[in-house]
């Protein structure tokens, strides 16, 4: 992590909402950054800089993954404090959205922005050639629009926009900061409307809402519809407009009307007077503005649902299509269905690929750039070009030849070919030329999928596989539902152990899934124990403790490279590598006193060991133990890498990558450098002071139950872990290896299990998601 | 004629020495039901059904009902037989103290129910369909449909029936066409056929309230359109008074194999009115809450009639003389030895008693847990006996259906070919026996809903309840000088088995459902003998126990621990056997095309 050569240190104008968030993000990767708006009146000048900061630590989720990284962000007002902007490289500005205002900071920039430095701005609405209009040629040529999606630091999206005189290589070096340095997903768009995500993106919310109500959908079907059958989050359309805010909607809608060619589809489709658009007025005067108000299309948390026939609201009724179950074998059979969610997707569907396609090379001048903007920018699933290809391009361009329909230019010039095509083990697109290209893979920025095609694995079973990704280096993927760890995930851990015999000189673990791990399979360890398979269970404990040892001690260098959930017996592996490489959004955890266990796989061990040996801690055998103590007790999950390292999880030495399509390839590069002179770890021991740090931890566990912040079970589930931690029948002028301290933890796990209690949590968080405070 | 004693010393052995029921007077209605007040009612309970129901089985079943123009006589003596049992206050033994009845535990009320189905399976089914009635409209009904019915059906002044079946909907209710149309006024029309009604017309009563599952037009499709009504044979007056004669009537009685003491009629619903029990569209969440029952009830009825026809079988094998002993004489001054002598006889009332005995015990502890989901003060401890209840009742209903139904079978056998003659009783008891393998669910579809129902529920939690106490008890008794090697050790061998056959159906069955429907017969049959295996386990622990004791009765509990150990040594390694036919698979049972049959 660090700022990638060019870009040290960063400017935001504007403490909004966006400008505050996008410092924030700047912050999160390390960038120093300041963050300037108007003077406010009154002693503190800053004061609106200042207070933006503060929203930020309040907000969720945060925009900040560490609360310390606020330091990093230097509030200031553009009247006293402009100067600082003299020592940036990059002057992002993200204030209103009115060209003369804008047009106006430029020109004061431009008094004391240092030579070579950028300008951006943050615009969704003003046209890039309208912003620099007046501006000297200079300026021109170091200005582009970046534009973020709110929040910054979740949506993947940067659209980069340069203009006629925009230097490539101030370009280039915002670009490779928007990847590199803050983990964006860089689109390169052109100067129209909308750039490309929100040119798409709201053409399909106005279709989509639009045909729920012609053709006489309720919202909940047509959210069900255009939910995850259709590949986009399952708050479906409505449920979009009320998290984004409804009031937003006729701003943005009104700003492309205005902006777009009258021949535009999305001009020439659009009805000012379609009964919708009174009825959001009404719903907008009202205070229903969505989340953020009282309500929008749905309101009392999702409980009711506003109904087109009575424009009143009342109870929510699950959709049941028979479409929408179809929808299960495919996009295909959803618009091909009969039923009236069939027939809506269909019109969505067909109306928003003609749109797209008719926009290539408009708007962007691959289909690569318009599927990754949707991808990352409206979280959707698949790309419209993806899209299409599930539903064959020639059978698209027939079926809309048969309604009469025209067919877009690039459907023609594909004539049923595939928009995407693996031949001779390359990943291939079709140009807007006709011909295909290889799509790019850069050598420190790949997936896992890159490095899978056209090779056979080396070794695996149904849950996980060892693949061969060059330079003698090999990586454990895990491919099961949510990468939960079963008894195949451990066979496989225990077999990567040994990928050495096979000339491997390294292994890195981790894939494209979107978590890392969630922990191990609990479903199939709660029927087990609920069948009183005692001796299936303990031999899975020592099976995955050994494994996992295997992993610790073997020959050659393992780095893990977690990104988002990576739970339990997930958190486990990492504690069990020799160095992590985690991508910044990881949430790590050691979570089975949730579900009423303790850590199996040594997650205790490793835990305990490092907080004992860690040089920094205060004196004496208690502070490590009551740290680890609370960490596992309490189940805490890190909101970040950042915080994980408080937490123990990740040590001074591991590594975070922002951006996640880097992340293999850094844990790659590290695994190799580990490798060059590799010694394994030397088993280590340590002292335990048994029942006293028993009792002391105990005694505090009493009290949090005393004052109702712990449960009667939590008191079991914290006094097993508290004789774990303590080392058992142990005292401090004993040493202990890793084993004595594993047997403590398979002990305790399998006593846990057989309480009703702990059985009663996982299978309470198995049907609900939720944990059990029982 | 057959003879029939009531098993009254097994009943106080089930609850005295093994459930050891005193242990629960804290629950409400257990502390009414001290153990002279229990005696006492078995021992009245063994005099109504020894000296009332048993002499009326072969007349019910010589002279079946009779059916001219609507009306159905049952078989002479039968109703004077229910006026008895109705003014003795029967049918209020159970029920709640509300409505008039007793309020005594179920554990008790299973142990008559059992005595009634050995006695006269017959004639017992009409109080058991009341009883039926009762439940469903006690846990759905409204408070007044409580009061205008309960009482009266409680009384037995009034029968009940269960309405499912129609000609073209048995097994799957999706198919259902009886329709319930809304009248305006909270009232219901109901129309259409419904057939193999039991009890739905007779001459033993002045009222029936059928309960019956309609379609009201406009619902959900398939099952989840199923709502349940209740539709009185005449209408009731706001005063309680009988009116007018409601528009269902008796269109025919079945001519069947068995049970001809009972009429099974076919119902013609014209426009009748009902009225909706519980939700519209429910219906069938109201059936399931009193299925647990009805099917325990149908598991007591093969117990009961195996127990009659075990009782006259070993008594056939004292007195016939066929034969000598292959180990020499035992009868020298007899022509002949009885055949009770010889082993292949023996293997059959082993058989049939230790089915008999250990179902009993099971039973009657399954009738405890049913109190405990009822009374226990204790929110967990209902859950539990709940979860226990519902894992049990479709093993239960089909094994000791099956097995039940197979014990008169052997009973059979030991008459030779007596047992073939109707002037016996014997052939009666197999035809009688044969219907509880297919009504309230055939054991088929008993298997399913174990298989594919019950062991998935939250994740195996059902299995819990069983698991965990048989794991214990094997932990703690493995190790026991007088149980161990001989009990325990086999018990914790088919324990195994049943946990790794469990396991096999739960990771294949869940991505190929056609292994767990193909695995759900051998594997209820699996969970049965590992449950019988516990009981007997434990019962041997205990008459163990009581023989060091000195108890008085040294016959009985040795007989007990021999009866144990041929279960242990003899029946329960069926599931070696069991476990490898699960685990072969569903290939071979499915791999033939349909037109190849």
């Amino acid at each position: 992590m660090g700022a990638a050569p060019g870009i040290a240190r960063v400017a935001v104008i504007g403490s909004g909402v966006m400008g505050a968030a996008i410092a924030a993000h700047v912050a999160n990767a390390g960038v120093p950054v300041v963050l300037l708006d108007i003077a406010a009146e009154g002693a503190d000048r800053s004061k609106l800089a200042k207070g933006a900061i503060d929203r930020l630590l309040k907000t969720k989720p945060a925009p900040l993954m560490h609360p310390s990284f606020a330091r990093r962000i230097t509030p200031g007002n553009l009247e006293d404090d402009l100067g600082l902007i003299a020592a940036c490289d990059w002057i992002c500005e993200a204030i209103i959205e009115k060209v003369e205002i804008k047009r106006a900071l430029y020109q004061r920039l431009q008094t004391v922005r240092k030579p070579g430095s950028i300008v951006s701005s943050n615009t969704s609405t003003i046209p890039l050639a309208e912003l620099v209009r007046g501006q000297d040629p200079g300026f021109a040529a170091d200005f582009a629009i970046t534009h973020f999606f709110n929040p910054p630091r979740y949506m993947r999206l940067l659209e980069v926009v340069g203009g006629a005189q925009t230097r490539a290589d101030a370009l280039a070096a915002l670009r490779r900061f928007g990847d590199e340095t803050l983990g964006k997903e860089v689109v390169a768009a052109k100067d129209t409307p909308g750039f490309i995500a929100n040119r798409i993106g709201i053409y399909w919310s106005v279709t989509a809402m639009e045909a729920a109500f012609d053709q006489g959908l309720s919202i909940e079907e047509a959210d069900a519809v255009v939910g995850r059958p259709m590949g986009v989050p399952k708050t479906g359309i409505f449920g979009l407009a009320d998290l984004t805010g409804l009031d937003l909607g006729p701003h943005v809608v009104g700003s492309m009307l205005k902006l777009l060619p009258k021949s535009d589809a999305f001009v020439t489709a659009y009805r000012p007077d379609h009964p919708l658009n009174a009825l959001t007025a009404r719903l907008i005067a009202d205070g229903y503005i969505g989340r953020k108000g009282k309500g929008g299309f749905y309101r009392d948390r999702g409980k009711e649902v506003l109904d087109f026939a009575t424009g009143t609201y009342r109870p929510v009724v699950p959709a049941e299509l028979d479409s929408v179950k179809a929808a299960k074998s495919g996009l295909k059979a959803l618009v091909e269905h009969p039923d009236k969610g069939g027939r809506y997707a269909w019109t969505v569907l067909s109306r928003v690929l003609v749109y797209a396609a008719d926009l290539v090379p408009e708007i962007a001048d691959d289909i690569l750039a318009v599927d990754a903007a949707m991808r990352c920018g409206y979280a959707w699933k698949e790309g419209p070009f993806q899209q299409i290809d599930r539903l064959g391009s020639g059978w698209l361009a027939e079926k809309l030849k048969a309604e009469g329909r025209p067919v877009p230019r690039l459907l023609e010039i594909a004539a049923g070919r595939p928009f995407y095509k693996i031949e001779g083990g390359k990943a291939l697109y079709l140009t807007p030329g006709g011909d295909y290209a290889e799509i790019p893979v850069a050598p420190d920025a790949w997936t896992l999928a890159d490095k899978k095609r056209g090779r056979e694995r080396i070794a695996g079973n149904r849950s996980a596989s060892l693949w061969d990704i060059g330079d003698g280096v090999a990586c454990l993927e895990i491919h099961t539902k949510m990468n939960a760890i079963d008894g195949d995930v451990i066979a496989l851990v225990a077999q990567a152990a040994k990928i050495d015999k096979r000339g491997y000189k390294a292994l890195i673990i981790g894939g494209d899934a979107d978590n890392f791990s969630v922990g191990a399979n609990i479903g199939l360890g709660l029927f087990a124990a609920n069948l009183a398979l005692w001796p299936v269970l303990e031999g899975g404990i020592a099976e995955g403790q050994s494994a996992y040892m295997a992993l610790k001690y073997a020959p050659f260098p393992v780095v893990a490279a977690p990104a988002r959930m990576t739970l339990g017996g997930g958190c486990e592996i990492c504690l069990h590598s020799d160095a992590v490489q985690a991508h910044a959004e990881t949430y790590m955890g050691l979570v089975e006193a949730g579900v009423g266990l303790v850590p199996g796989w040594g997650g205790c061990t490793e835990l305990v060991i490092r907080a004992t040996l860690n040089k920094k801690r205060p004196g004496g055998p208690m502070p490590p133990i009551a740290q680890v103590f609370e960490t596992i007790s309490t189940a805490k999950v890190s909101a970040s890498a950042a915080e994980a390292r408080d937490l123990l999880l990740l040590r001074p030495g591991d590594g975070i990558t922002m951006n996640r399509r880097r992340l293999l390839a850094d844990a790659k590069a590290r695994a190799l450098a580990l490798a060059a002179d590799y010694k394994p770890p030397a088993p280590v021991e340590i002292n335990l002071p048994g029942a006293t740090a028993r009792a002391a931890l105990d005694m505090a566990v009493e009290g949090f139950v005393r004052q109702g912040k712990a449960t009667a079970h939590d008191k079991v589930v914290a006094g097993a872990l508290a004789k774990v931690l303590s080392g058992g029948d142990t005292d401090i002028t004993r040493s202990l290896k890793e084993q004595d301290i594993m047997a403590l933890e398979r002990e305790a796990f399998v006593s846990l299990l057989k309480t009703n209690a702990t059985l009663d949590r996982i299978e309470h968080m198995l049907e609900t998601g939720k944990p059990l405070r029982n | 004629m057959p003879t029939y004693e009531a098993p009254l010393k097994d009943y106080r052995f089930v609850l005295n020495d093994l459930i050891q029921i005193d242990r629960y007077a804290n629950l409400p209605g257990f502390a009414d039901a001290p153990r002279e007040t229990v005696d006492a009612i078995l021992e009245e309970g063994a005099r109504l059904v020894q000296e009332v129901l048993a002499p009326l089985n072969q007349v019910g079943d010589r002279e079946g009902c009779h059916f001219d123009q609507g009306r159905v006589t049952t078989p002479t003596g039968f109703k004077a037989a229910y006026d008895t049992y109705r003014e003795a206050g029967w049918g209020a033994l159970t029920a709640d103290p509300a409505y008039g009845g007793q309020g005594l535990p179920h554990v008790i009320g299973m142990m008559v129910s059992e005595m009634m189905c050995s006695a006269n399976m017959a004639f017992a089914m009409y109080p058991g369909l009341s009883h039926g009635a009762y439940a469903a409209i006690h846990a759905h009904g409204t408070d007044e449909q409580k009061q205008m019915y309960l009482p009266k059906l409680v009384s037995g002044v009034w029968t009940g029936t269960m309405n499912l079946t129609e000609p073209q909907c048995g097994t799957d209710l999706g198919l259902m066409r009886t329709k319930a149309e809304p009248q305006g006024d909270g009232s219901y029309r109901i129309t259409g056929t419904k057939i193999f009604i039991s009890a739905g017309e007779h001459d033993l009563a002045e009222n029936i309230v059928h309960l019956v599952l309609a379609k009201i037009p406009g619902g959900p499709a398939g099952i989840k359109g199923v709502s349940l009504f209740i539709v009185p044979k005449f209408l009731i007056n706001p005063d309680g008074s009988l009116g007018a004669r409601n528009g269902v009537a008796c269109g025919s009685i079945e001519h069947k194999m068995g049970i001809h003491g009972n009429s099974t009629c076919v119902l013609n619903y014209d426009g009748a009115t009902g009225y909706l029990v519980g939700e519209a569209h429910k219906g069938m969440r109201a059936m399931f809450t009193m299925m647990n029952e009805a099917r325990l009830g149908v598991g007591v009825q093969g117990l009961g009639v195996a127990e009659v026809a075990y009782q006259n079988a070993a008594i056939y094998a004292r007195d016939r003389l066929q034969m000598r002993s292959l180990s020499g004489v035992k009868a020298p001054d007899k022509p002949a030895d009885p055949i009770i002598v010889h082993p292949d006889i023996r293997r059959m009332l082993m058989t049939m008693r230790a089915f008999t005995e250990g179902a009993r015990a099971l039973a009657l502890q399954t009738g405890l847990l049913i109190d405990f989901s009822l009374r226990h003060p204790d929110a967990q401890a209902r859950r539990d006996a709940d979860d226990l209840v519902a894992l049990l009742t479709p093993m239960l209903k089909a094994y000791l259906t099956d097995s039940g139904f197979e014990t008169t079978n052997l009973a059979l056998q030991c008459y030779g070919g007596h047992g073939y003659i109707q002037e016996w009783g014997m052939e009666q008891f197999v035809r009688d026996a044969r219907i509880t393998q297919i009504y309230e669910g055939t054991n088929g579809i008993q298997a399913l809903d174990l298989v594919g129902r019950k062991l998935p529920m939250h994740m195996g939690r059902l299995l819990r309840q069983f698991c965990h106490p048989l794991d214990r008890f094997i932990r703690e008794n493995s190790a026991d000088p007088a149980i161990g090697k001989t009990y325990v050790l086999p018990l914790a061998r088919a324990f195994a088995r049943f946990q790794q056959a469990t396991a096999w159906i739960a990771e294949r069955g869940l991505a190929r459902p056609d292994e767990a429907g193909a695995a759900a017969s051998d594997y209820l049959k699996l969970f049965a003998l590992v449950a019988l295996g516990h009981v007997w386990a434990q019962m041997a622990k205990v008459a163990g126990e009581k023989l060091a004791q000195g108890a008085d009765d040294r016959a009985f509990y040795e007989a007990k621990l021999v009866t144990a150990r041929f279960f242990m040594e003899r029946m329960l390694p069926d599931t070696a056997a069991l476990q490898a036919k699960i685990q072969a698979g569903a290939e071979s049972m499915m791999a033939l095309p349909a037109d190849a049959f």
